[in-house]
């Protein structure tokens, strides 16, 4: 048996240990917030908190041509809100393709037994493999379909790529809805149609909130289809901050600002669905 | 089972992922299997499909591409390393965790706060903490070396520019072990662990000898997901170093996007796409085997 001297020390360490790592997590996020509230002359300054507060960083990202001439750098940025709606309107519909595709599929899959068309390997597939090894054809596909550059093209290809966690998401969810309630609306002569919308579907919803959630999570943040498929018209705000950021050298405020915008939706929705993370991130091996 | 089951539902279930599976990924991917053994390129004013078959060339030029074999073998550095520490790192924090404390779910939130954060969002963070005047070096550095430490220039050096794509790495995702960890050992029964007390096993023992061995399969799905997860990687080593300085952070991911995109040699990209599309097929075809169907 341990001393009570011994189980003190224990408890310290373990609260040192658990303190440093929240530090290591909150001094990065930190300094971008207060960067992105700092005027100019405090940018490469070592203090946290701003001397003199502004909002300047924020007003200039939605302005083109803000910065022009500042530290000698003669980048013209487009305004960020294009991107940011851009990036809203492809999200939100991919995910609801996805979805409700990825229902349909999980129904097939939990009460009749049919994996998908390709089973277990060829849905992990799509999501394990980089992107960077099938964007290639998928630029030469959408060029000779002149799908380039337009917001339909991202949406289904975001669909193609995401409907898998859509499928072992919803899977898990319905095959915890017992078999039985079906049947007994059939034996009242409900349609088999009819039973997977009225019966299925409205029990099933906590589980499409949560598929709906993670997916956007996942395509908010994409980057490298939108950086190959998008040029002027459809790009998406990862896009825009890769280039704000690669391309446009030290304008430490605007860019941490940019970080902060692109955070605030992934953010809500990661904590929103928290206890589901791991269960989606593990393709449902994992329950949390 | 229902006695009759409807055959229209099933066919018509898997309808719908089937068109958009195919129209959006199947096509592409035959089609680059063409590519790749065509020499094309758009800057030569032809369809595709009207390009010369020049066989096997594209995959012997990638097996003796010396840029190519670089990024490949940096790229499997930098998975083994990451997955490595961050496994290590998930799994202690996982352990510290998992009794009660003052304060664990605040904890927890924030040690699960980078997992949410868009990649590129990540790479913006540490692109802004290393550069010379950031906290990095104007803050913990210049406590240890004084004036100096405002020299480091960390993105023009190949060494501690790879360091600092490490650092984002294990920065976002040890939460994702963490998560996956604690969730696992939380899972293992109270009754084997108290069992185990009675039988006068210390915690370590405990922890060697009977949690250990109970999440072991989540383990390795851990670290496999993860490994999948680092190769792929493009976002930080896009924002943060270009790739740079020359081509020395370069990752797989970025070169096939340099290949296709700048230098527009589409051919070879899908090529060398294929290849590493062979290598990770078999590596998750094995994992798939040797965890979900040896047994059965």
């Amino acid at each position: 048996m341990k001393s009570h001297g011994t189980k003190i020390l224990l408890s310290a360490l373990k609260y040192i240990a658990i303190g440093i790592f929240v530090l290591w997590v909150l001094i990065p996020v930190a300094w971008v917030v207060s960067l992105a509230f700092k005027p100019y002359a405090e940018w490469r300054v070592s203090y946290f908190v701003p001397k003199n507060f502004t909002w300047n960083n924020f007003i200039v990202l939605f302005k083109s041509e803000a910065f022009v001439g500042i530290m000698g750098a003669t980048a013209i940025v487009e305004p960020v809100t294009k991107p940011l709606i851009n990036s809203l309107a492809v999200t939100s519909l991919s995910t609801i393709i996805a979805v409700m595709i990825g229902f349909f599929t999980a129904y097939g899959a939990s009460r009749y037994n049919t994996p998908g068309p390709f089973g277990l390997f060829f849905t992990l597939l799509t999501r394990m493999l980089p992107p960077a090894t099938f964007v290639t054809p998928i630029m030469v596909y959408y060029s000779n379909l002149r799908l380039l550059d337009t917001h339909f093209g991202l949406i289904i290809l975001y669909s193609a790529v995401t409907v898998t966690y859509g499928i072992w998401i919803l899977k898990g969810f319905i095959d915890a809805i017992p078999i039985e309630w079906e049947e007994a609306a059939m034996l009242e002569g409900a349609t088999p149609i009819k039973t997977l919308f009225k019966v299925v579907l409205p029990i099933a919803r906590p589980g499409l909130v949560v598929a709906g959630l993670f997916i956007f999570l996942l395509t908010w943040t994409e980057l490298l289809f939108a950086l190959v498929l998008t040029n002027v018209y459809a790009v998406t705000l990862p896009v825009h901050i890769s280039k704000y950021v690669g391309a446009v050298g030290q304008l430490y405020g605007p860019q941490a600002a940019l970080a902060l915008i692109g955070s605030i939706i992934p953010i809500a929705i990661g904590y929103a669905i928290q206890k589901h993370l791991v269960t989606g991130f593990t393709f449902g091996m994992v329950r949390g | 089972m229902p006695e009759k089951p409807p055959r229209e539902i099933k066919y018509l279930a898997t309808l719908p992922v089937n068109i958009l599976l195919n129209a959006v990924l199947i096509i592409p991917f035959a089609i680059m299997i063409y590519l790749a053994f065509l020499k094309w390129s758009p800057a030569m004013g032809m369809n595709w499909w009207e390009a010369p078959i020049i066989g096997l060339t594209n995959f012997a030029r990638a097996l003796g591409d010396a840029r190519f074999i670089a990024a490949l073998s940096r790229t499997a550095l930098y998975t083994v390393s990451v997955v490595a520490i961050e496994f290590f790192l998930g799994l202690a924090l996982a352990y510290i965790m998992l009794g009660d404390f003052v304060g664990k779910k605040a904890a927890i939130a924030i040690t699960i706060y980078p997992l949410m954060l868009p990649p590129v969002v990540v790479a913006t963070i540490f692109y802004l903490m290393f550069q010379s005047y950031g906290p990095v070096n104007n803050l913990f550095l210049k406590a240890i070396m004084g004036e100096e430490a405002l020299r480091i220039y960390w993105f023009l050096k190949p060494d501690t520019a790879f360091i600092t794509l490490l650092i984002a790495d294990i920065w976002q995702w040890t939460p994702f072990m963490f998560l996956i960890m604690y969730s696992a050992l939380s899972a293992v029964p109270k009754r084997l662990v108290e069992a185990a007390e009675v039988l006068g096993a210390s915690s370590f023992t405990i922890f060697w000898r009977v949690r250990l061995p109970l999440i072991k399969p989540l383990i390795i799905v851990a670290l496999v997901l993860r490994g999948l997860e680092a190769f792929k990687m493009f976002d930080y080593a896009f924002i943060m170093t270009g790739g740079g300085p020359g081509t020395t952070t370069e990752t797989v991911s970025m070169y096939i996007y340099r290949t296709a995109i700048l230098y527009t040699d589409i051919s070879y990209a899908a090529a060398m796409s294929l290849i590493i599309l062979a290598m990770i097929i078999i590596v998750v075809r094995a994992f798939i085997w040797y965890f979900f169907e040896r047994g059965r």
